[in-house]
């Protein structure tokens, strides 16, 4: 859960900002000066500190300027009656997110407050026509959010279970995290950023919709799955209601998972590229899925392949290494694939194992296929 | 003389005229004077508006041409000139015979400022688009207050620069002295032009708030969050961010009053992209 902290000498202020804030389902805690501020923002990590202007002993301005010079780059409002231009000016260099004058309407609080934390609002440039450079608004320090660990999946279940089965299904080039409690989802989210959150409906003493609102503040550009049991209600419809993109039904059938894995991941992630060398990745799953593996192979060759011939190699290797090898697909994949380099001009090559150049030279078609044991060895042929 | 010492003279002696009300300042042109004064009468007949107008003509084509404008879902009818003061309102009327006169203000046939002033007034009726827009967000219905305020929130600035003009003939013209340079020029415009442009307002008897934007403006007013005068701070500096302004802008400031207008006026970005949206395009011809 999102913690603020209000920085205010009025206990007024610092009792309505801390209600407007809970009300929004994040923890707030209250310092009455810039001393108290310093020494809370010591102790722990905040996701926002509301910092007032005008305080006795140190001053929000004061606070503000330790706080940027000791590193801290937590985001920061102003929430003060001071609307001077060059005291708020002096405030905007140092390094605040957004401003807000008092009185204030509680609207404006929650707007801003919830726009920091998502990271897309605030103080940015914000007009519709292009400003000239000199007057273009300064990265606020608050924003700055370098670092922190991508991962494909978080799967928020009380049963571990869950997340091993998720696990074992998932392609391993998926990455996944799983926690069983509300509390860890929230530490997670603060220190990764994930493409998709599957968030149990039934976590025990756990309202999951007020959890995947709290979480969505953290990751705002991640997808929200609600992982439930089938039922005759309209599950799909009731997840929606609470704020979900999209149900994953447990317990998890192959089927759905694949479906899962091609609406929210981009099916490049099945090809890999780097610079001419496209690598496959492998196949987890049962055996009759790999017809489905390799149509979307396919349909993911074309768009990798003109990425390279954009960048003018002559050369396209394909590593196939960890491909299944069952039945005829793969032949009909490869031929498929040559016949597409050929017809952007570019030169083809196979990497593989034996059993693969087996494959190769059982049909007349792919005798001819370029094969190569190793990338290295590919790459050796066509700079000879 | 150093240039700073020069430039705060400058300022002195322009304050000193303030004071001593010896400052020549523009008068309103008879026919505007005498069409501003009926006009203040609600049951004025627009009749009576056209009989003095039509004395000049440059003003009463003028008229004409915004009556039939899209604007004022004006067709290609040609209207008579009571019938145009009819479609307009009494209003728009009084605002378009300011906007005439403030505009000659800011015309100047001297090179040395004519280019300058001429941004200065682009500036204005961007300002004076602005607060109207503004303005009108907030369902407020007399948007042409707001636009007056806008459009003279700088017409200090055409008169102190035709002072500066005179002083500066006297000083390398008689006395064969060096002036300042046209950064400190401008300098010493910003300095000087809200008291006279008050005194200005003044003379041609503006309404009390529009003086006070010209006055007041420079900073917004905490007290009175739905005052002209914070409208006219915040979409000047609105102006000033898209770059329609004459002289240096302090970066830092312009975005510190967007950021304190975001807040006092309640204008999300949202609002503020479409306030923004296409504002130079629309003004580019209005120097004609």
């Amino acid at each position: 859960m999102a913690t603020i902290l209000t920085v205010d000498d009025s206990r007024s202020v610092r009792t309505i900002v801390a209600k407007q804030v809970k009300d929004l389902g994040f923890e707030v805690e209250e310092a009455e000066d810039g001393v108290q501020g310093l020494s809370k923002l010591g102790e722990r990590e905040y996701d926002l500190v509301l910092l007032d202007v005008t305080m006795p002993n140190l001053d929000g301005p004061g606070m503000l300027a330790k706080m940027r010079e000791g590193g801290n780059k937590t985001p920061v409002i102003m929430l003060t009656s001071e609307s001077k231009r060059s005291v708020v000016s002096g405030v905007m260099k140092i390094g605040i997110a957004d401003y807000i004058l008092k009185p204030f309407k509680p609207e404006e609080l929650r707007a801003k407050v919830l726009s920091v934390l998502q990271g897309e609002g605030g103080a940015e440039d914000v007009l519709a026509v292009t400003s000239e450079p000199a007057a273009a608004a300064p990265e606020p320090a608050g924003r700055v959010e370098a670092g922190k660990q991508f991962v494909d999946v978080l799967v928020v279940d009380d049963m571990e279970n869950v997340h091993k089965k998720l696990r074992t299904m998932l392609p391993a080039h998926i990455s996944l995290n799983g926690v069983t409690s509300a509390q860890a989802a929230l530490q997670s989210c603060r220190q990764r950023v994930y493409r998709v959150a599957l968030v149990d409906t039934e976590i025990p003493d756990v309202d999951s919709a007020v959890l995947a609102q709290q979480l969505k503040v953290l990751q705002p550009h991640a997808a929200f799955v609600a992982l439930a049991l089938r039922t005759t209600n309209d599950v799909l419809g009731e997840a929606r209601a609470q704020g979900f993109d999209n149900v994953l039904f447990k317990p998890f059938s192959q089927d759905n998972v694949d479906d899962f894995i091609g609406q929210y991941f981009d099916n490049l992630d099945l090809l890999t590229a780097e610079e001419n060398v496209l690598k496959a990745a492998a196949f987890t799953g049962r055996a009759d899925r790999i017809d489905k593996y390799y149509t979307r192979i396919a349909e993911t060759f074309s768009p990798a392949l003109n990425k390279v011939a954009a960048a003018c190699f002559e050369d396209v290797i394909l590593d196939v290494s960890v491909a299944p090898t069952t039945g005829d697909r793969l032949a009909k994949f490869l031929l498929a694939a040559a016949d597409q380099a050929k017809q952007v001009g570019m030169r083809f090559a196979v990497v593989g194992g034996g059993e693969l150049q087996k494959i190769l030279n059982t049909y007349t078609e792919t005798k001819e296929l370029k094969f190569y044991a190793s990338v290295s060895e590919a790459q050796a042929a066509s700079q000879a | 003389m150093g240039a700073e010492k020069l430039s705060e003279q400058l300022e002195q002696i322009v304050l000193k005229r303030i004071a001593e009300d010896s400052l020549v300042l523009p008068t309103l042109p008879s026919v505007v004077a005498k069409a501003l004064e009926v006009l203040k009468d609600p049951d004025v007949s627009f009749k009576q508006v056209g009989t003095i107008i039509e004395r000049d003509p440059v003003i009463a084509a003028r008229l004409l041409r915004q009556a039939t404008s899209a604007a004022f879902a004006g067709g290609t009818k040609k209207v008579t000139l009571p019938e145009a003061l009819t479609r307009l309102g009494a209003k728009a009327v009084r605002s378009l015979l300011v906007e005439a006169t403030a505009q000659k203000v800011f015309m100047s046939r001297d090179p040395k400022i004519a280019d300058s002033m001429k941004r200065v007034w682009q500036h204005s009726v961007a300002v004076a688009t602005l607060s109207r827009d503004v303005l009108a967000l907030s369902g407020n219905a007399d948007s042409e207050a707001a636009y007056l305020a806008g459009l003279l929130h700088d017409v200090g600035k055409p008169v102190v620069a035709a002072i500066l003009l005179e002083f500066e003939r006297q000083m390398t013209e008689v006395y064969n002295r060096p002036f300042i340079d046209s950064a400190e020029w401008m300098a010493v415009i910003a300095r000087t032009h809200r008291p006279v442009g008050v005194a200005l307002a003044e003379k041609w008897q503006m309404p009390e708030q529009v003086t006070r934007c010209i006055r007041d403006s420079a900073e917004y007013d905490n007290a009175d969050r739905a005052s002209l005068v914070n409208i006219v701070c915040f979409s000047n500096s609105l102006a000033k961010k898209t770059g329609l302004y004459a002289g240096t802008i302090d970066a830092d400031e312009v975005d510190a009053l967007v950021m304190i207008g975001r807040s006092i006026i309640g204008a999300n970005d949202e609002i503020i992209k479409t306030l923004t949206r296409g504002l130079k395009e629309r003004l580019s011809n209005l120097y004609d």
